[in-house]
């Protein structure tokens, strides 16, 4: 393994070759604005915020798609810089609604935090707003693409985590947008609501559509949790704003999937506060069905179990176990058919 | 203290006699919406977010200035009462500068929280926008009317300081603004730069100018802090991002003297590159750096301790 020493901001550091100068900067706590890069994402250098400069190069490159290189002289922070970071940003926020004191994003929106750090009011420039209809025809997520900055990120979330490739850009120059092909709702795509593309918005474009009015990022508290729908084992935040869980986020550390989840782990979690949640066991007398005591209706079940066992044979009965459950539970229930009952009818929701 | 039982929201609750419908609720945890509220100054029933249904009692009384009585039937979330607030924020926001982007108060902003909360988003009414010159010629704080929601938290706060009072209503109208003796600048007031007025703004119109640009509360952690300038022993809540202090908000507004301007900039010398950490002698004429064993005139007490120990 080959090491490159270089200089960023006058401090010498050595990484690893084939870095790039953008992990070389997060590395070694060095901050850089970016808008389309995501360490789970191929780089796409297209926002062009990540830009610095670097000793003998033309123009300012974008340090997310330069690699590092023996000796190689970096500044992050110099005026030419921060400049041209403030231009891009002036041009983004031009015709983006600036709508903040409601948007659901914000708090967690990249462009309102470059936009306060490099100060970009949106008065330099005022450009033509854009007057796209807002698809929220679907009960997950809510488009706005009139805040899209074009970044990109959605789509390759849709490709490379989700192997989905409903979206993708269409138009060209002021025109583009990025949707699912024909311009189709999100509702009408052959999209499945996974949210990979939600988690990786940089801005107020794409939202939880179960969280909107709910509360903002800065009034949750996170709380990493593991999925309880499968035996996977995906982990997300719930988001709990006075004690009361108002939907999930992806962690970008969650050790099994990182921030792809499907759409019943990121949007099935209003189960929690259903009030058609069924909290305790219920058993048919006289053809209703009334709740009981775990107690009773597990004596119940043994009872007619051991019934059906002696009266009909250990094969008229039969097993369906649930992905809701864990690996050791699912091995219980079939050692508990094929032990104790003495049959081999067991089967799995996601085995069929 | 008598006990009275009311009703809020369909449940009873009790409340002391002589506490405000608001109280009462907050006691209780339900919550209610206010802008001109602290409960450190009394009541002015300025802002009219806080109103209630009480059944009764004509129109939409504000609770934090309504006394409860017993047997009270309140409704505090009913869609008369939800839009009635909405309006109350409708037409606040309609001349209000919706810079909320890059606006220092956001995340910390009542009206912004409450906006948010009641889908207020500034388009029904488009009102007519002030251009008031923003007051940064001090050092402090960042003044800027076109923000301001006339709630009178801040005159309140500064009458309560002994000797100030600097701040009053004065003009009427759409024309109406917090202003000091003759309307001039800060700097040419008698503040003096307390910033009690700068934690109890609801809004971005009295903004702690050092803090500008550094971080908004969300970016920020606090910490309840005893200042170390003077005896008084004040309380206030130090702000830090990533590790380093970047300024101090005032704990309360009104009880005794909660922050002086010592307490609040002095958070900066801790960073200050011109502090030194060792006593210096004055030697014929010129300062030397010596040790404090030196300086405190103990000679080589801390060598011979050590010595003992080996």
């Amino acid at each position: 393994m080959e090491y490159f020493t270089l200089t960023i901001d006058g401090r010498e550091v050595s990484v690893l070759k084939g870095t790039t100068v953008l992990e070389a900067c997060r590395m070694h706590d060095i901050p850089i604005p970016t808008l389309c890069q995501d360490k789970e994402l191929t780089p796409s250098g297209a926002c062009r915020l990540c830009v610095v400069q670097i000793e003998g190069m033309r123009n300012l490159p974008p340090s997310c798609v330069t690699q590092v290189a023996q000796g190689m002289k970096v500044e992050t922070q110099s005026s030419k810089v921060r400049n041209a970071r403030k231009t891009i940003l002036e041009l983004l926020v031009a015709n983006h609604p600036l709508d903040c004191m409601t948007c659901q994003k914000m708090g967690n929106c990249s462009l309102a935090e470059y936009a306060y750090e490099y100060d970009v009011t949106g008065k330099v420039y005022q450009g033509e707003p854009r007057h796209l209809p807002i698809d929220d025809t679907n009960p997950f997520i809510l488009r706005d693409p009139n805040k899209c900055i074009s970044c990109g990120k959605c789509i390759k979330a849709c490709t490379e985590i989700q192997g989905k490739s409903i979206l993708d850009f269409s138009f060209r120059g002021f025109e583009t947008q990025v949707g699912p092909a024909f311009n189709l709702s999100y509702q009408e795509s052959d999209c499945d609501f996974c949210g990979s593309c939600v988690s990786v918005c940089p801005v107020g474009a794409l939202v939880e559509k179960q969280m909107v009015g709910k509360g903002r990022s800065w009034e949750v508290s996170k709380v990493q949790t593991t999925c309880p729908f499968c035996g996977v084992g995906c982990n997300f935040d719930l988001n709990v704003k006075d004690g009361k869980v108002i939907g999930v986020t992806s962690n970008p550390e969650a050790p099994v999937n990182g921030k792809a989840l499907c759409v019943k782990g990121r949007f099935g979690m209003d189960m929690i506060h259903s009030p058609h949640r069924v909290t305790t066991p219920l058993i048919r007398k006289d053809g209703v069905l009334v709740p009981a005591e775990w107690d009773e209706a597990l004596d119940l079940i043994a009872t007619k179990l051991g019934e059906i066992k002696t009266n009909y044979g250990p094969n008229s009965i039969a097993a369906l176990s649930s992905a809701h459950c864990t690996n050791e539970e699912n091995y219980l229930m079939q050692k508990f058919m094929r032990a104790v009952i003495g049959t081999n009818n067991i089967d799995h929701c996601a085995r069929t | 203290m008598e006990l009275l039982t009311l009703m809020i929201d369909g449940e009873k609750v009790s409340a002391p006699k002589g506490a405000t419908v608001l109280e009462a609720c907050r006691m209780n945890n339900i919550p209610i919406p206010t802008l001109c509220h602290d409960p450190a100054l009394s009541p002015a029933g300025a802002c009219r977010m806080c109103v209630v249904q009480i059944e009764g009692m004509r129109n939409l009384p504000p609770s934090c200035v309504t006394k409860v009585m017993p047997g009270m039937k309140v409704e505090t979330q009913n869609s008369k009462v939800r839009n009635a607030r909405k309006t109350i924020l409708e037409l606040l926001v309609a001349n209000h500068p919706l810079d909320c982007m890059t606006c220092q108060k956001l995340g910390n902003c009542s009206l912004a929280e409450y906006a948010y909360e009641y889908g207020v988003t500034g388009k029904i009414y488009e009102g007519e926008k002030r251009h008031l010159h923003i007051d940064d010629a001090n050092p402090y704080i960042l003044r800027d009317l076109n923000k301001c929601i006339l709630c009178g938290k801040c005159i309140a706060t500064c009458e309560a300081v002994t000797e100030r009072n600097v701040i009053g209503f004065a003009y009427r109208g759409f024309k109406a603004k917090v202003s000091t003796f003759l309307d001039t600048d800060l700097k040419d007031s008698d503040c003096v730069y307390c910033n009690r007025c700068v934690a109890i703004c609801p809004v971005g119109a009295l903004m702690d100018k050092s803090m500008i640009g550094k971080g908004r509360a969300w970016e920020l952690t606090t910490e309840e802090a005893t200042c170390t300038f003077c005896e008084s022993g004040c309380k206030f809540d130090i702000n830090s991002r990533n590790g380093k202090v970047i300024g101090v908000t005032a704990k309360s507004a009104a009880n005794g003297r909660p922050l002086c301007l010592k307490g609040r900039i002095g958070s900066d010398f801790k960073y200050n590159p011109e502090r030194t950490e060792m006593p210096f002698i004055n030697q014929d004429g010129e300062f030397v750096q010596v040790t404090w064993s030196e300086f405190l005139g103990l000679g080589n007490i801390v060598e011979k301790i050590n010595s003992l120990t080996e």
